[in-house]
């Protein structure tokens, strides 16, 4: 008797299961997502005709649904990172691309963001910097804020490095950081202080130039 | 490695850029684009069906037959496409792997023509994606049983084969009964003689006839003690010996006296030897008779005789969880009902229910629907409950039962899949392992050469440099650049694991012999891993001249004004030069490319190798 009744009681839960995830699936099916056209695209941004092409394509075959959400996004980032976890820097930097703040990042967003970064002058870019550095979007940059950058890119090296990683590896780091752009020491850096000092560094000027024939 | 995922490459480098503005260190340079040679379509001509794909989906892979220049051979100049005298159906899944880097595996192909296509393609067939790896690598595992089966029945057909040892014909014979005509011979007799044994058992209790002289009849067995007592003898003996030729033979002599059938032979052939030694003692004829009882386990000797109940016994002991479930229930009913009855039954007058465990055999006989009648309620409310117990007996009996049937073959089907799954996750586990390490392993690789040949081009000009660096594919060469721009942001390196290891082995090494440095042990960081003792080591022994005073004055000054560069700076020069001659030696696999590249590059270099110096060294 005891038997029957377990068995009873666990039969409803498993079907209260199946009709949540129905429903899911039904929300992820709608989602569903055509970029503009071509032609838009083209004078929204600066690629060419071919390029947005290429990048269209790419980014159709790991989504096919047109638009990327989070947990997708990370999977995709983690790939290139295989010895460490992505997962922080990927949330990070989702949240850099998705601009409008819906949660999940449509072609648009995705070649706007590649635009700045590729083909944008070097303000353009320190300023898509400084909105990745600062989480909250408030205009300035905490050591808080920073000290979370800093431990999601020291993630990604993974556990596995010469000299190994210490604790305080990031803490370190920050505290370089704002040595170096904290002007006047009010312990944040505003997006002058932070493109000024970029500007004067010749490091950081000739890596901003690294990328520009990725594509 | 990540090539399924190749087109975010562009993606992923320009997010690099975030980077840039925390690095400690600059930024190597990027690999030279080669001339984007134009991203035409390739016309795969398989067998008469057109497949079209882009050059750079093919190339993804280069190191398979599509991906590389071997695919040239199959040019044919008059159609200008490539022509393969292939299956296009396999084909179709072989292309989808460019496409979407996943290999899956038709369920409906034969598994030796679809791996005859991948060795083709030059594709390891362990890269296909998990959703169809299971099915593959039972169909594989089903068509090499296929070949085995019938290698060993062409073997068995042969003269057997003469190269076995004494020992292992013997083992052979006794696990195969069918190979030689004296193993058959053997299995029938010992199977015979079990049959006796058993029968003998049996017989020896019933009783014969009764003699004049006694008033209560004979069972056979004490009528002709004799006979019996000599056909047991018999038997016993032919166990003995046939468990004793058994235990020579096996292969393994401790698994084999592990195993079910060696216990069941021993506890079959034991009571006989018992009862030798101690018959005439009365006191323990007692347990004698009762050891007697175990003669009955020789029937079990029959499982080696007969498929069906090995399968029994394991399918038994595989529900055990569910008849054990059963049980519980049943018990608890049975508890029930008999607390019940007692309480019910307590006021009639020469009530059998005289407590509750003696009401337990009444519930149990009512619940099965047995019902002797030894036991029956006198009361009203004992005869309500007792029909209450019957009735709820026919349901708690009859209703798990198909149930446990059911959960018989599912159970059985289901550990052999589990168990299969079990051996597969390991080899899962172990190929994406495997994985990392093969793509770690192409980094540092790319690492050594890369700083060679960096080397190479501040001395020499770039072209001829070039030539050798364009032998990785484009994409390689992109991502390892990209996995260095990392390091270079974080100012620390990647290892593999084994290096990493044995890094942390020094350290505990070192622990033992380092007793200076105890007294900074107690750092106010707290560090707990291992590799950060290492440094601590690393730096004191770095300056081996010095004395413990001097070595825990410096590191004390260093502590306050840790973040202070200039003031660090000054005093790491001098411990720049003890460092590097320490470290060389320690890690041989990688340092020296990497003291080297300090040298060769200018003061910024210096001043950030003694950047990673302050960060060890500060450290304590």
């Amino acid at each position: 008797m005891g038997a029957l009744m377990v068995i009873f009681s666990v039969q409803p839960k498993q079907r209260r299961k199946t009709t949540d995830s129905v429903e899911d699936e039904l929300e992820l099916s709608t989602v569903r997502h055509r970029p503009e056209g071509l032609e838009q695209l083209e004078a929204q941004t600066r690629f060419s005709r071919k390029e947005l092409q290429i990048l269209y394509r790419g980014f159709k075959n790991e989504c096919p649904s047109g638009v990327v959400n989070e947990e997708t996004f990370k999977v995709i980032y983690a790939q290139f990172f295989p010895q460490g976890d992505a997962s922080t820097y990927a949330h990070f930097l989702f949240n850099a691309f998705d601009t409008d703040h819906n949660g999940s990042v449509s072609f648009e967003d995705f070649v706007m963001g590649l635009s700045i970064l590729l083909r944008g002058s070097i303000q353009e870019k320190l300023n898509w910097a400084f909105n990745l550095y600062d989480i909250n979007k408030d205009g300035y940059i905490t050591k808080e804020e920073m000290l979370d950058i800093m431990k999601a890119i020291y993630d990604m090296m993974g556990k596995c490095t010469y000299p190994a990683l210490r604790e305080e590896a990031p803490q370190q780091h920050v505290e370089v950081f704002f040595q170096k752009m904290d002007k006047n020491k009010d312990g944040v850096v505003t997006i002058d202080e932070f493109i000024d000092c970029c500007q004067n560094d010749e490091n950081i000027m000739r890596s901003m130039h690294l990328f520009e024939n990725v594509l | 490695m990540a090539a399924g995922v190749a087109a975010w490459l562009p993606f992923a480098r320009a997010a690099a850029i975030g980077w840039m503005p925390v690095a400690s260190t600059p930024m190597p340079i990027p690999p030279q684009e080669k001339k984007k040679g134009k991203d035409g379509l390739i016309i795969l001509n398989v067998s008469g069906t057109k497949f079209q794909t882009w050059r750079t989906t093919l190339e993804r892979y280069p190191d398979t037959l599509l991906g590389s220049t071997e695919r040239d051979f199959f040019f044919h100049e008059e159609t200008n496409e490539y022509f393969f005298d292939r299956d296009p159906d396999i084909f179709r899944h072989i292309l989808n792997f460019y496409r979407t880097g996943k290999l899956h595996y038709p369920r409906q192909e034969c598994i030796s023509a679809y791996d005859e296509e991948l060795a083709f393609f030059g594709i390891i067939p362990e890269i296909i994606g998990d959703c169809c790896y299971e099915e593959y690598k039972d169909r594989r595992r089903e068509n090499a049983e296929r070949l085995q089966d019938d290698e060993e029945m062409d073997m068995s057909n042969d003269v057997t084969p003469v190269n076995l040892t004494p020992r292992e014909f013997l083992w052979r014979a006794f696990e195969n009964p069918h190979t030689s005509t004296l193993a058959l011979v053997f299995y029938y007799v010992t199977g015979f003689f079990i049959a006796i044994s058993v029968m003998a058992n049996v017989v020896e209790t019933v009783p014969c006839g009764m003699l004049p002289s006694r008033a209560k009849e004979l069972s056979c067995g004490d009528r002709y003690a004799l006979a019996f007592f000599c056909l047991d003898t018999a038997c016993v003996m032919i166990f003995t010996v046939e468990y004793l030729l058994r235990l020579i033979a096996a292969p393994s002599r401790y698994k084999f006296m592990k195993s079910v059938m060696s216990v069941i032979d021993v506890v079959a052939i034991m009571p006989y030897y018992i009862g030798l030694v101690m018959t005439d003692n009365d006191q323990v004829s007692g347990a004698f008779v009762t050891l007697r009882v175990f003669r009955v386990f020789r029937i079990f000797k029959f499982s080696r005789h007969s498929a069906g109940l090995r399968i029994l016994g394991y399918t038994l002991k595989s529900c055990a969880s569910e008849l054990g479930f059963l049980l519980f229930s049943l018990t608890m009913a049975i508890i029930i009902f008999a607390t019940v009855m007692f309480y019910a039954e307590k006021g009639s007058t020469a009530s059998k229910f005289t407590s509750i465990p003696a009401a337990f055999w009444y519930t149990i006989v009512t619940m099965t629907t047995l019902g002797y009648g030894d036991m029956v309620p006198k009361t009203i409310v004992g005869k309500v409950f007792g029909s209450i117990c019957s009735l709820s007996g026919v349901l708690v009996i009859a209703l798990p039962v198909p149930v446990i049937v059911s959960n018989f073959s599912r159970i059985y089907h289901q550990s052999q899949r589990s168990e299969k799954r079990r051996a597969q996750r390991k080899s899962r586990l172990a190929r994406i392992r495997a994985a990392k390490i093969r793509g770690t392993n192409v980094y540092m690789r790319y690492k050594q050469n890369g700083q060679i040949n960096s080397l190479e081009e501040a001395s020499k000009e770039a072209g001829k440099a070039l030539v050798a660096k364009a032998r990785s594919p484009p994409f390689e060469s992109q991502h390892n650049h990209l996995l260095h721009c990392l390091e270079k942001t974080t100012n620390h390196e990647f290892v593999d694991e084994q290096t990493f290891q044995a890094n942390c082995m020094e350290i505990s090494v070192m622990n033992k012999t380092g007793s200076c440095a105890s007294s900074l042990s107690s750092s106010p960081h707290g560090l707990s891993s291992c590799c950060s003792r290492r440094h601590r080591k690393k730096s004191s022994f770095s300056l081996p001249s010095t004395n413990n005073q001097e070595l825990s004055t410096i590191q004390i000054r260093e502590r306050p004004v840790a973040n202070s560069r200039s003031s660090l700076n000054a005093k790491l020069d001098g411990t720049l030069k003890c460092d590097k001659p320490y470290i060389t030696p320690s890690m041989v696999s990688l340092s020296a490319p990497v003291v080297t590249t300090s040298d060769g590059h200018g003061s910024t270099t210096t001043t950030a190798y003694s950047q990673s110096n302050i960060v060890r060294v500060s450290a304590l």
